[in-house]
């Protein structure tokens, strides 16, 4: 894969760019004039305005990045279809654009659309990346979320967030009249639904890798069990016979296993079990609570949180249960971990003097960095670039939120939805 | 609601005020039947055992002694109700994170469970589940007369 190698503009500049401190997060600036069209006429014209719908999202879903800026799109900065492949670079480079994406829409005889997307080194005059798709007209966003993907690989040589999912238990109602319901929708907001029903209480929903089934838990019959459900289509079912009590579920990255945690005579151990449903596998034995396991990216070990020493803590082993070892020695309680999708990180929940705090911690149990405020944080979820966290926050009041926060050390930010929220997940990027 | 309320203080009041029971009381809702069934069994149940609900401090699974008492009692009633079923509801702390309350409620409920076989209940007339810190009511455990 080629990188963007360039002379990158520090966030806090007061200035002229200045010798980089190693630290210091950094942004590139891209120039994101109107997607073109080789259509003409009528044709032409709708292929403009639909690109340019386009061109604002694409420009919305960067901006939301810590390491990219887009400059904002003027709609006169017209180029024709050959130069889409051929920029005029120099008209950029004088703009301080470092990087650049052209592209096209185009109206297919069978009624559909290709776009095409590029990225340009502005400095080198250099492509990094392209890349088209054909899609249904009404797929437009998907198509633009794409470029943003590619853009932002392009640069930061992590993969784009733009086309995900976030599932999320959306809240409603007080005290006993509590609602939960699962909610799905793109990274972005839009696309918001409710895949299950005010009927039973759920928490932790947890999508499969590609996001064609979510596990969770229902309390519905009495007892919180770990069910399956797809998300098109009406296909519910329990992972496991009923009456057991079984919960924090999560998907191994291929999909094939679940890993739960189910609780027999009041002791919590780890199971692992074939997700299409069978014999449950037990992984753990201690007489403690284990619970909230996260797979490693390549499926070999899992990290889990167990209080078998005396307090909460995090622990790693491999994934048949073997090998199992502490990893958190920071003080106070530690739960909730997740491995991050490139396998450099896990996040955790830690329980000290200060609340309920958001951190991240090498699998090895060096690096650890508290990243959220508090005091009421809780249930990290990795983003598919690994650079972000998405978590729940309660106000004193008792009313949750989603908050997003990026590991290198900016400020948490709020992520808009209709009601509370709470138990965030984020999917990998969608094929 | 209200009405359990007062049966409840009435009753705690000991003997004296059982006679009293009757007449104040009904006179004032005459239409009103008395708590018949599985209400009157349940204020029953959590008069004579001391409650219904046992609590545990904070990240603690254990049973204390006021919690050992109620149990105790509870037993004794249950035995003596060989035909009723209970439940016993869990509830974790509200600062623990969502999963571990969950295993926290589930090991208190049968924590509780425990002490009432211990005392002879069949194990057959009371099953456990856990609320972890869905509901509110952290930090105890409830034994619920579901039959």
């Amino acid at each position: 894969m080629k990188r963007l190698t360039l002379v990158s503009v520090l966030v806090a500049m007061s200035g002229a760019a200045q010798a980089q401190q190693p630290a210091a997060p950094t942004v590139t600036v891209i120039a994101i004039p109107p997607l073109t069209s080789p259509n003409t006429g009528a044709k032409g014209n709708e292929m403009l305005a639909l690109g340019w719908e386009a061109t604002q999202l694409i420009g919305t879903d960067l901006r939301q990045t810590s390491e990219i800026m887009p400059l904002t799109s003027k709609r006169d900065d017209y180029y024709s279809y050959p130069e889409v492949t051929a920029p005029t670079f120099s008209k950029y480079r004088a703009k301080g654009a470092k990087a650049l994406i052209t592209g096209f829409v185009q109206s297919r005889s069978d009624g559909r659309l290709t776009v095409g997307c590029y990225v340009y080194d502005v400095e080198k005059g250099r492509e990094l990346m392209r890349k088209g798709f054909v899609i249904g007209p009404g797929d437009w966003r998907r198509a633009a979320h794409k470029c943003s993907g590619l853009a932002y690989t392009a640069i930061t040589g992590a993969p784009g967030i733009f086309d995900t999912r976030i599932a999320y238990v959306a809240e409603s109602g007080v005290g006993d009249a509590r609602v939960k319901r699962i909610a799905v929708m793109d990274s972005d907001g839009g696309g918001h639904r409710y895949v299950t029903g005010p009927e039973a209480m759920v928490v932790t929903p947890r999508l499969a890798p590609k996001s064609e089934q979510i596990a969770y838990v229902s309390f519905m019959g009495g007892t919180p069990h770990v069910r399956v459900k797809d998300l098109e289509g009406s296909n519910d079912r329990a992972l496991l016979s009923p009456g057991s009590m079984s919960f924090a579920p999560r998907f191994a990255p291929d999909g094939r296993k679940i890993v739960v945690s189910i609780s027999l005579n009041g002791n919590t151990d780890l199971y692992a079990v074939p997700a299409e449903g069978g014999a449950p596998a037990r992984l753990t034995t201690s007489p403690g609570i284990d619970t909230d396991a996260s797979f490693s990216p390549d499926g070999n070990r899992i990290v889990f949180e167990s209080d078998r020493g005396g307090s909460q803590q995090l622990y790693v082993m491999n994934a048949d249960g073997s090998g199992q070892r502490r990893i958190s020695f920071g003080g106070g309680s530690y739960a909730s971990p997740q491995w991050s999708p490139d396998g450099e990180w896990i996040a955790f929940t830690r329980r000290g003097q200060d609340g309920r705090r958001i951190g991240i911690i090498r699998p090895d149990g060096t690096g650890e960095r508290m990243l959220s405020r508090g005091s009421t944080d809780e249930g990290p979820a990795w983003a598919a670039s690994s650079r972000e966290l998405i978590y729940q926050h309660a106000e004193p009041s008792g009313r949750t939120g989603l908050y997003r926060v990026a590991i290198d050390g900016t400020d948490p930010r709020q992520v808009t939805i209709p009601q509370d929220g709470s138990d965030p997940d984020w999917s990998g990027v969608l094929d | 609601m209200r009405k359990t309320l007062i049966l409840i203080a009435l009753a705690l009041a000991g003997t004296a005020a059982q006679a009293q029971l009757r007449v104040p009381f009904i006179n004032r809702q005459p239409a009103q039947p008395v708590l018949q069934g599985i209400d009157a069994l349940r204020v029953e149940f959590a008069t004579q055992s001391g409650g219904s609900t046992v609590y545990f401090g904070t990240d603690s699974t254990g049973l204390g002694a006021p919690a050992r008492t109620v149990l105790a009692a509870q037993a004794a009633w249950l035995r003596r109700h060989p035909e009723l079923i209970v439940r016993i509801e869990g509830y974790g702390d509200g600062g623990d994170t969502r999963d571990h309350a969950l295993a926290v409620g589930a090991k208190r409920a049968e924590e509780a469970r425990n002490y009432l076989l211990l005392f002879g209940v069949p194990a057959a007339q009371v099953s456990a589940m856990s609320w972890g810190k869905e509901r509110p009511g952290l930090g105890r455990a409830v034994t619920i007369l579901v039959r």
